[in-house]
């Protein structure tokens, strides 16, 4: 850890991952967020249309090397977490996942109910554009929770399903905890017993059952609450929310998405 | 069987042989392995070639071991002139397809194989959770697109549990949470710590060279950490390595639920297997590179989902040896085609259907380029050769004068291999006769000189620290 600049464990990647300027650029990215005119709209979770920019940093060790420019941005890929509210009860997303090392371009776009953790509701769609030479270009696919409840995916007009539900777990995506975590926070409840919850990761693969719960609360680098997410099928995650209810940082064994840029 | 099957070859990495909950681990839950251990045969008795990614993975490819292949351990080159799995296929008929890892140095996949995907800086290690799911992504178009006249081999390299190296990588330096005291599992919840957690010291100079030392050969900044860690620290590393194996466990799941769906069902031979292991804590060891079972021992399953291809289901063969360099001469029985003169390979085909024929004795794995093992029903024998003063790069053995210390195991009664009994003055026949196995293996194996200069470099740098150790 670079002494003048600690970072709480969950997202500390200086050293193990090679990267020296992991801390520095972390922290760029958060000033250049927090300095930004936008940062401090209140009462965000309840707009009508919010957009968040994240940078994706990398944490593994291996696949990452460092380009010719050594004063390059360590990143390979931005994610873009879109959503407005319809309807009143109805959150519209529409996510979009750039990652340059693998070459996959991904769109996700899915409703959730607007309740705490986020419930899918109806179907989804996902597009997938992949940059790589190979044969491999391009797929979509299709899902919709049945009454059972089950996940089922349609892709290239093939059904499969995709894993059932404990009918008493919530089940949202991954990609809306960006706002089940400030919600948490917004209603008082970020310290109280963990909770279970399934989570169908990218829309895609089922966790039916994980657990989040408060992880910690830091001043430095900026004041942030923290939750963590374990499960089965799931690698631990980390996610921290700053003092406006917004979705600061998230960090897994793989990546450190970190907020650069918002709207509303 | 009225037409050659499709063979889709799926293979993980660093994936011990019981880390499945059909094999009956409860730590972890694998549905999608077991279901394809629930409609095949799973050899208990299977070991890598060599317990490191390219070396083993070299052996899949070629059927030949790895003092043969030209990679005996990660830094190593294929030799030119071996042909590989994806040329006999497509020699013998098949269209050959390969997507996500492959790791055999010397070889391009692409002259090889028709790649679906392999990302866009060749897939290595790390990056499982991007790679891993791009590759699933890739077979499902690809199997719900596939409709050439001709059958079909396709293997996926998927990276995952390997990426447990990333955990380790990214705590070398930093402070690992104590999970229970952050609230976030329960003790319970951890696997305890292995059986065989402690060990015996009295290895092989390769293996204390290599990861026990101060300055080990392989990986000294993690043993540095690892050093430092209590027992909840392995308990949590042992939990993590499970989810990463639950993890592609998910990935295989969407394969075999879009081909349960497609009309390739019931004639696709499904072989699953994994490169080599993980220690995940035996020996208080990581990773792989040592010739303990957790490190060489690997799942190796043949099934089918469908009822096209005559396969027992649920089965447990624990009677016969298998290994790495088997991969090739059982596609090619299934294929029919003939498999490449000179393999070391046997076809596991007749196994599968429940026919009694000979079969080999003892399984034989390399590492390291010094290190050697023979396993037996009743032993484990593992040496290793000296290095040579002169190194003329051709990888050692068999030569009895050469070789260094004797570990030994009692299989039967020590199977976490906890008492090396090379000390002991009654296992000396035993010995004796494990040896003499090895060096008869030995003769029969065309090893080939190391011509590169990369790897000869390793050979010459590694044999320099060794015989440090055996002067001193």
């Amino acid at each position: 850890m670079i002494e003048s600049i600690p970072l709480h464990w969950s997202f500390d990647y200086n050293q193990g991952a090679q990267k020296p300027d992991y801390a520095r650029e972390l922290i760029e990215l958060l000033h250049l967020y927090k300095d930004s005119s936008d940062s401090r709209n209140v009462n965000t979770v309840n707009g009508q249309h919010r957009r968040h920019v994240y940078q994706i940093l990398p944490n593994y060790w291996h696949g990452y090397q460092r380009r010719n420019n050594q004063n390059e941005s360590i990143s390979i890929g931005e994610v873009v977490v879109e959503r407005r509210q319809e309807n009143g009860d109805l959150w519209k997303y529409n996510v979009r996942y750039i990652n340059n090392t693998n070459g996959e371009n991904l769109r996700y776009r899915f409703s959730c109910r607007d309740e705490i953790y986020r419930p899918l509701h109806e179907n989804w769609n996902v597009e997938v554009h992949n940059s790589c030479t190979d044969i491999y270009s391009k797929l979509s696919w299709d899902g919709y929770l049945t009454s059972i409840p089950e996940i089922q995916l349609r892709i290239n007009n093939t059904d499969i399903t995709a894993g059932k539900i404990d009918n008493s777990l919530p089940i949202t995506c991954n990609w809306a905890l960006f706002d089940v975590f400030p919600a948490l926070v917004e209603s008082n409840k970020e310290k109280v017993d963990s909770v279970d919850i399934a989570i169908l990761d990218d829309l895609e693969q089922l966790r039916p059952k994980c657990r989040i719960g408060y992880l910690d609360t830091i001043e430095s680098p900026i004041s942030l609450v923290g939750y963590f997410l374990y499960g089965t099928g799931s690698l631990p995650s980390y996610w921290w929310i700053d003092t406006y209810g917004n979705t600061v940082i998230f960090s897994s064994v793989f990546e450190t998405l970190v907020l650069k840029e918002k709207m509303g | 069987m009225n037409q050659r099957p499709n063979i889709l070859f799926i293979n993980t990495d660093q994936h011990s042989w019981d880390a499945i909950s059909a094999y009956g681990n409860p730590y972890l839950h694998t549905p999608n392995i077991d279901l394809i251990h629930q409609n095949g045969v799973s050899f208990t008795k299977s070991y890598c070639t060599d317990p490191v990614c390219a070396a083993a993975r070299s052996s899949w490819a070629t059927g030949l071991y790895t003092s043969e292949t030209g990679v005996p351990f990660n830094g190593g080159q294929l030799h030119p002139d071996i042909p590989d799995i994806g040329q006999v296929l497509k020699k013998g008929g098949y269209r050959s397809f390969h997507c996500g890892k492959w790791h055999v140095p010397g070889r391009d996949v692409r002259e090889s194989f028709e790649v679906l995907y392999y990302g866009n800086d060749n897939i290595g290690a790390g990056g499982a959770a991007y790679y891993d799911s791009a590759s699933t992504h890739a077979v499902a178009d690809f199997l719900t697109n596939y409709d050439e006249k001709e059958p079909f081999y396709l293997q996926i390299g998927y990276i995952d549990p390997h990426d447990v190296c990333e955990y380790l990588h990214n705590h070398e330096e930093k402070r690992i949470p104590n999970p229970v005291e952050q609230g976030i599992l329960s003790e319970n919840e951890l696997p305890p710590l292995p059986e065989n957690f402690d060990y015996d010291i009295r290895e092989t100079v390769l293996n204390r060279v290599c990861r026990r030392v101060d300055d080990a050969l392989i990986h000294s900044r993690i043993l540095k950490a690892v050093r430092e860690w209590d027992e909840l620290h392995w308990r949590y590393f042992r939990w993590n390595y499970y989810r990463f194996i639950e993890k592609v466990d998910a990935e295989i799941g969407r394969v075999l639920s879009l081909l349960q769906q497609t009309s390739f069902n019931d004639n696709t031979l499904i072989i699953f297997s994994a490169d080599h292991g993980e220690a995940c804590g035996s020996h208080q060891l990581f990773q792989k590179f040592a010739l303990y079972e957790e490190s060489v021992r690997v799942p190796f399953i043949v099934s089918c989902l469908g009822e096209g291809i005559s396969i027992e289901k649920e089965r447990f063969d624990n009677t016969h040896f298998v290994s790495g360099v088997d991969l090739l001469p059982t596609v090619c029985d299934y294929a029919n085609i003939e498999t490449p003169e000179g393999s070391q390979g046997m076809s596991l085909r007749p196994l599968v259907e429940g026919k009694d024929i000979n079969w080999r004795e003892h399984a034989y794995i390399e590492s390291n380029y010094w290190g050697r093992a023979i396993i037996t029903d009743q032993h484990k024998y593992v040496t290793e050769y000296i290095p040579k003063t002169t190194e003329d790069f051709i990888p050692p053995g068999p030569d009895e004068k050469q070789l260094g210390l004797v570990q030994l195991f009692d299989k039967q009664n020590d199977p976490g291999e906890n008492v090396n009994l090379a000390y002991e003055p009654n296992y000396q026949e035993v010995i004796d006769t494990c040896r003499d196995k090895l060096l008869k293996q030995e003769s029969q194996l065309n090893r080939q000189k190391i011509v590169h200069k990369g790897p000869q470099n390793t050979i010459t740098n590694w044999g320099n620290r060794l015989q440090d150790f055996w002067q001193n």
